[in-house]
């Protein structure tokens, strides 16, 4: 492809970075918590349990603000007049970023995967390969997604302080941090049903709501792989909810649906078109947008 | 048989309500050096940006070797070496990832030792632009412009941050290219340069060319003595052009 060369560039960019490196150290020690109720439903399997944690809450920060600059910096900078000199069309410029970025984020944290999956078969012995594995790869597409949400941005604002406000403040903290609340809200503003979450109605629209945000969708395709559960929280809480005596606030479908009554959509395989989407739309629409714009 | 690498048709960009390109319309061949020459802020670096398609023409039509900047940027930057101006090259990079950022993309095959040998800039290769002086990235800059021997050279200010010998090798593969067949087109306010290296030059003044033709050309139609400087010839054209404007605004009140 055309656009390997500048995917390369991106990438040995970003894994010289040391905010990359500091991200992978600081993941290992992010993620690694072991507990009672993930021993006790996962086993020696918790080790994959780890690489979940690692994609929520620090991953994803990391990731944005890894990849917020990387179009609306180059503008500002003026390097951007050697990219767009190339023989690349606009859409291939973004493509080459979002790919290599991703690579560069991806090569670092697959190296705090294989330091958690060493501290896990040490304490915890002998985890199952494809399971660990199968996490991993759903964590790395995560990535993907967010290296794409965030060029996106960066694609789109004029100016750097707008993209980071706009990574910030429109993905991270209403979709990444606070959307389990902020789905409760909508659903019962529009429905006019509070909602306890401890005690949540069937509702199949409340719980699609809830795996609607980027890290919804990752932890209900993650707790799919790990075979925990169906929800979008992570898999200790999905553990502890399922737990006869426990109540937690995390929705779980198998804690509030009668088994056969679960709609369709509600199925952990529309976590992986719910991150489609998210790798796919906002791409969409930066592209045309930086397809269309006077860049200097 | 020549044939227009450049070719403008009443090329306007407005920002906002500033017209920084005027209804241009502007000509260069595919066998000569056209030095493109004005004031700060005449409009020169915008030029360069709608026939690079870093910006869009608010009107008219712009031609780079004969096809549509926008519609066939792949095509037209295959065959085309781009400096810009007030660019900033990519710290923690060595000169060799530079141009293999650009020969890759343009599947050449220059040797990137050739290509900085050719700029002066043989023994760091594999150095991090970050150690680099200015004139040293400007001749790194201008040596990613050379990957894939172009047929059209665009050069913004090429002699800006370079030192007398930075400048005569800047001239010196002006002149290569151009005998290579390649055209070049670039931009300039050293003017002491311009004499030495141009076929022919345009005067750009506020977005307008006020002057065209050979230095010769323009010290005949200028008002200035027989064996005027080009500094004087430049002054005068814009300094006219400036006082026709002036009765210009006079006449519409």
């Amino acid at each position: 492809m055309r656009w390997s060369p500048l995917a390369r560039k991106e990438a040995r960019t970003v894994a010289k970075s040391k905010g990359v490196w500091l991200l992978a150290t600081l993941l290992v020690l992010w993620s690694y918590r072991p507990s009672y109720v993930g021993w006790d439903g996962l086993g020696a399997n918790i080790t994959a349990g780890y690489v979940q944690l690692a994609g929520t809450g620090l991953l994803p920060l990391g990731v944005l603000l890894l990849s917020y600059q990387s179009v609306v910096g180059e503008r500002t900078s003026g390097s951007v007049k050697f990219i767009v000199g190339l023989p690349l069309t606009r859409t291939e410029i973004l493509l080459g970023k979002i790919v290599g970025r991703t690579a560069g984020i991806a090569g670092p944290v697959s190296v705090s995967f294989l330091v958690l999956a060493g501290i896990g078969l040490v304490n915890h012995g002998l985890f199952d390969p494809l399971l660990f594995l199968g996490v991993v790869l759903v964590t790395l597409a995560y990535i993907g997604v967010l290296v794409s949400v965030a060029v996106s941005i960066s694609a789109v604002a004029k100016r750097t302080v707008t993209a980071a406000g706009a990574v910030f403040g429109v993905v991270f903290l209403p979709f990444l941090v606070f959307w389990s609340r902020i789905s409760t809200v909508i659903y019962s503003q529009v429905t006019g049903r509070p909602v306890n979450p401890f005690d949540p109605p069937a509702s199949g629209p409340l719980f699609v709501l809830h795996r609607l945000s980027p890290s919804g969708a990752y932890n209900v395709v993650s707790n799919w792989v790990l075979g925990v559960g169906n929800s979008a929280s992570t898999y200790s809480s999905v553990l502890s909810e399922l737990k006869p005596t426990i109540s937690t606030n995390a929705l779980v479908v198998e804690a509030t649906f009668q088994p056969g009554t679960v709609p369709i959509y509600l199925h952990e395989s529309v976590g992986l078109l719910i991150l489609l989407a998210w790798l796919v739309v906002p791409f969409g629409l930066a592209r045309v947008v930086f397809s269309r714009r006077d860049l200097v | 048989m020549t044939e227009a690498v450049i070719e403008t048709d009443g090329l306007t960009k407005q920002y906002g309500s500033t017209v920084a390109v005027d209804d241009l319309d502007l000509t260069v061949t595919d066998d000569e050096i056209y030095g493109f020459l004005g004031p700060n802020g005449a409009g020169k670096s915008t030029t360069i940006g709608l026939l690079m398609d870093y910006v869009r023409p608010t009107a008219g039509t712009v031609r780079v070797l004969g096809a549509d900047p926008q519609a066939d940027v792949v095509e037209i930057h295959d065959r085309l070496g781009i400096l810009p101006d007030r660019y900033s090259l990519y710290d923690g990079h060595t000169a060799r990832q530079h141009l293999a950022l650009v020969s890759n993309t343009k599947r050449a095959s220059d040797s990137p030792e050739q290509l900085l040998d050719r700029v002066g800039l043989g023994d760091v290769i594999d150095q991090d632009i970050a150690t680099y002086s200015q004139g040293m990235e400007q001749r790194l800059a201008l040596a990613m412009a050379l990957v894939g021997d172009p047929d059209l050279l665009i050069l913004d200010e090429p002699f800006t941050g370079l030192d007398p010998h930075g400048v005569r090798t800047v001239r010196e593969i002006v002149h290569e290219e151009n005998e290579r067949g390649a055209a070049v087109f670039f931009s300039s306010h050293v003017l002491g340069q311009v004499e030495l290296v141009c076929d022919r030059v345009g005067i750009l003044h506020r977005g307008q060319i006020v002057a065209e033709g050979t230095v010769d050309d323009l010290r005949t139609s200028a008002d200035v003595d027989a064996d005027a400087s080009v500094e004087e010839i430049f002054v005068s054209i814009t300094d006219e052009a400036v006082t026709a404007d002036d009765r210009a605004v006079e006449g519409e009140r």
